[in-house]
């Protein structure tokens, strides 16, 4: 989880990316707690990243090319071994970068 | 190969029921499932009617494993795959229980339009937005590309592919054997299930899960059947639209529904035990090559492919004591199949019960040969033969036994279902009693 809260609509991002992880993977929104790996541990795959990035989108009324979150895990997650890594901290950590984009 | 291909399990999904034992008690009861369409505004449509699935959305994705996989089905790949793991349930054939290489499917799919109505609505706003938006009331290609994409879930898109079907089921049942979807409209069901029998006769495969789905309510494809005036019309009495060999018939009702069997290797259902339900004796596939939309007067084509199999199983004519007819209820089928029905049988045609259960459930397209088939196979098991309701008066064409608006008790041994597919694409399959 993130230090800070940042905010979407009045929302806790946080929460909001846990709900839409739960909403793709199809899994109750207990399921994804901190630390969980999306595809080691709730089965993402790879379009699942692609339905993910589109929610995003819509959920925090931005243009996200796919290709941006594809770049975001290499420059953040170099090194392969993606199944175990990518975790909701990670989501969110891009969720962040993409609203902060000027 | 001399080895028999027995059918252990059958799952579907149609407008009178689902799964074997709910669409049996339908048949028997003479059921219809057709009313007025629900699925879409059809206000002003020439053809207001249509035999729509009984089961909640939600009711059969509970079929679906991993249920994330709904995401990328469309409604006629949800249908495949619920009836996929009804017929896996029926046949207890447990996962694991045959080496995955040795599982394959054949499914037949892709019948007219796309079935996903999300998609063809966003595709439709897209394209109307940016005719307003560019200003000149046209098609603006670049603008409607910018709103679909801006709108459009990428995972949608892949619901448009009418092979997935066959994935999704071979992914869910770790089915790494062959997989082929066939294509061929009103015949494809039959012809998938056909291919199947071929696979395991050929050596290529000990377990096949064959059959076809459709879900062709929506409104490019009522449309698109309604302008070529295949249609009834019968827009208010609905449960009375669908009367295959009546006088008073005018098109059929389009429906939307899977139907899938297993189909084992004969040692290979022996070695576990299997309740076999029937033997798939023999299977014939010919085509027309005459029109696109009409069939040979003299039903040669039809006539040929109803020989093919029974040639194909080593059945007489005379062996034969059920049909299940492609029976569709528009004013050309009915008679010229009946011609194909005297050609191939002779004179025991007029003494075999024939029966349309398109009368009930109405037309499902690529997944009616395999519902029919499966009707079939109740008639070889259930003691009665279904009936072809709303046979009120029969054509002056139309003189064989049609089993008219009521089941009959009867302990048919042999039975065959035909599909005669737009495009002049015919098959039969004829199953006997194990």
């Amino acid at each position: 989880m993130s230090g800070d809260t940042t905010l979407v609509n009045g929302r806790a991002l946080d929460a909001l990316v846990r709900e839409i992880v739960a909403e793709v993977l199809v899994v109750p929104a207990e399921a994804v707690v901190p630390g969980v790996a999306l595809m080691r541990d709730l089965g993402a795959e790879s379009i699942d990243f692609m339905d993910l990035v589109f929610r995003l989108e819509e959920a925090l009324e931005l243009e996200i090319p796919y290709a941006r979150w594809q770049r975001f895990l290499e420059a953040h997650l170099p090194g392969g071994q993606l199944a175990a890594r990518i975790t909701p901290a990670v989501v969110e950590a891009f969720a962040a970068a993409e609203l902060a984009r000027p | 190969m001399t080895e028999r291909v027995a059918v252990t399990g059958a799952g579907v999904v149609t407008p009178i029921g689902c799964g074997y034992e709910a669409y049996r008690d339908g048949l028997r009861a003479g059921q219809s499932g057709c009313g007025p369409i629900t699925r879409f505004d059809c206000a002003g449509l020439d053809t207001r009617i249509a035999a729509e699935v009984c089961e909640a959305d939600a009711a059969l994705e509970a079929w679906v494993e991993p249920r994330k996989a709904v995401k990328t089905m469309s409604r006629a790949a949800l249908f495949a795959v619920a009836a996929a793991a009804m017929a896996r349930r029926h046949a207890g054939l447990e996962r694991g229980g045959a080496d995955p290489a040795r599982v394959a499917v054949v499914m037949g799919a892709g019948g007219m339009g796309p079935t996903d109505l999300d998609l063809l609505a966003t595709q439709v706003q897209a394209a109307i937005d940016a005719a307003r938006d560019g200003g000149t009331g046209a098609w603006d290609i670049p603008t409607f590309a910018r709103l679909f994409a801006g709108r459009t879930n990428p995972l949608a898109t892949l619901r448009g592919l009418p092979n997935l079907a066959a994935a999704h089921v071979a992914i869910q049942h770790d089915a790494r054997g062959p997989n082929a979807t066939i294509t061929t409209a009103c015949c494809a069901g039959t012809q998938a299930i056909g291919e199947g029998l071929r696979l395991i006769q050929r050596g290529d495969a000990d377990v096949v899960l064959a059959g076809g789905t459709d879900a062709a309510v929506n409104p490019v494809a009522v449309l698109g059947f309604s302008l070529l005036g295949t249609l009834s019309r019968r827009n208010d009495e609905p449960a009375r639209a669908s009367r295959p060999f009546d006088r008073g018939r005018d098109g059929f009702v389009v429906g939307e529904g899977a139907g899938v069997v297993v189909l084992e290797r004969e040692a290979f259902a022996r070695a576990r035990g299997a309740r076999v339900l029937a033997e798939l004796a023999g299977y014939g596939l010919t085509c027309d090559a005459y029109r696109i939309t009409d069939e040979r007067p003299d039903a040669d084509g039809a006539a040929r492919a109803i020989s093919a199999c029974l040639a194909d199983a080593g059945l007489a004519p005379r062996e034969v004591e059920y049909v299940n007819a492609h029976g569709t209820g528009t004013r050309m089928n009915d008679v010229t199949e009946t011609r194909a029905l005297v050609r191939s049988l002779g004179p025991c045609a007029g003494v075999i019960p024939v029966s349309s259960t398109k009368s009930m459930i109405g037309h499902l397209l690529a997944a009616a040969g395999a519902v029919e088939l499966v009707a079939a196979i109740v008639a070889l098991r259930e003691g009665f033969v279904p009936p072809t309701i709303n046979l009120e008066a029969p054509d002056m064409e139309c003189d064989l036994d049609y089993v008219p608006n009521v089941a009959r008790p009867a302990t048919p041994a042999s039975a065959l279902s035909t599909s005669f597919g737009f495009g002049g694409q015919n098959a039969c399959l004829a199953i006997r009693r194990w």
